[in-house]
């Protein structure tokens, strides 16, 4: 005979991570709709977490391919883009990348410097300009 | 001489917000809809990326406050599905079968799977519950 579960054990031992009302809230701003009911709160919350989880790992496993152990945003735009139905209604919501900074471009600069084969001797190089003013 | 002091009656006046008042009265200009009402707690967020998450991995800021935007996205498009169907339907709640059909129809089967099977498991606990209540209030009653 199958053991009798008490009765709030789906409900409670489940709980999800997430605050409900904050979900409710978030559903709300949405003038469209209209009433939600219980459960469907705890179904949507409940999707909500395994899609967090989901976008969390997939991200992670971008931020391995580039050998990097910070996940940024651009790991989370490819894995975005990776899942198809994700990245229908996501996409276009993500942040534009950040422009590179000034700084960047300069350390970007300096990078290609180094890595130019040396020109001959004498030949007039607009970084002279430049490094007599640093 | 005597002061004139105002009468109390000009002096006071009581500004009472109640915590759940109408939340259609503070979003009707999108620029002034708090954080707090349209994003889950970035600590629940981190939580549950850390969860899942390799442990020596790492979340930059952004990254965090970029999930909390993706999920906010996620319940907003699935519920207005999930809502859509309803009016169409011309029901006015929207329920979990609505939402399981949602996930579906949006490509998330695998949650809309899972997810049907956990329903049906909460409308037993709850219909337990109820019953459960019913019975003990018919013997209050008496």
């Amino acid at each position: 005979m199958a053991e009798q579960e008490p009765e709030s054990t789906i409900t409670e031992s489940v709980q999800p991570e997430i605050p409900t009302r904050r979900v409710k809230r978030i559903m709300k701003l949405d003038k469209d709709i209209n009433k939600v009911n219980a459960e469907a709160l705890v179904v949507i919350t409940h999707a909500t977490e395994f899609f967090l989880q989901f976008l969390a790992e997939k991200s992670a496993l971008v931020a391995l391919e580039k050998k990097r152990k910070t996940i940024k945003l651009e790991h989370l735009r490819v894995a975005v883009k990776r899942h198809q139905p994700t990245s229908d209604f996501l996409l276009d919501s993500l942040p534009m990348p950040a422009q590179p900074s000034d700084q960047q471009l300069l350390k970007d600069r300096a990078k290609s410097r180094a890595n130019k084969k040396p020109v001959p001797v004498g030949t007039r190089k607009i970084d002279a300009f430049f490094q007599k003013f640093t | 001489m005597v002061d004139n002091i105002g009468s109390s009656s000009e002096g006071f006046k009581y500004n009472i917000y109640a915590a759940d008042a109408s939340i259609h009265d503070s979003v009707e200009d999108h620029s002034t809809i708090k954080e707090q009402d349209r994003l889950l707690p970035i600590a629940n967020v981190g939580r549950i990326m850390k969860q899942i998450l390799p442990p020596n991995a790492k979340i930059s800021k952004e990254g965090k406050e970029t999930m909390q935007e993706c999920v906010s996205e996620f319940i907003s498009f699935v519920t207005g599905e999930a809502s859509d169907k309803c009016h169409k339907e011309k029901r006015k709640t929207v329920n979990g079968d609505d939402i399981c059909w949602a996930l579906g129809s949006l490509g998330f089967d695998d949650y809309a799977e899972s997810l049907k099977r956990y329903l049906h498991k909460y409308r037993e606990a709850e219909g337990e519950r109820a019953n459960h209540n019913k019975s003990s209030n018919n013997e209050e009653r008496d």
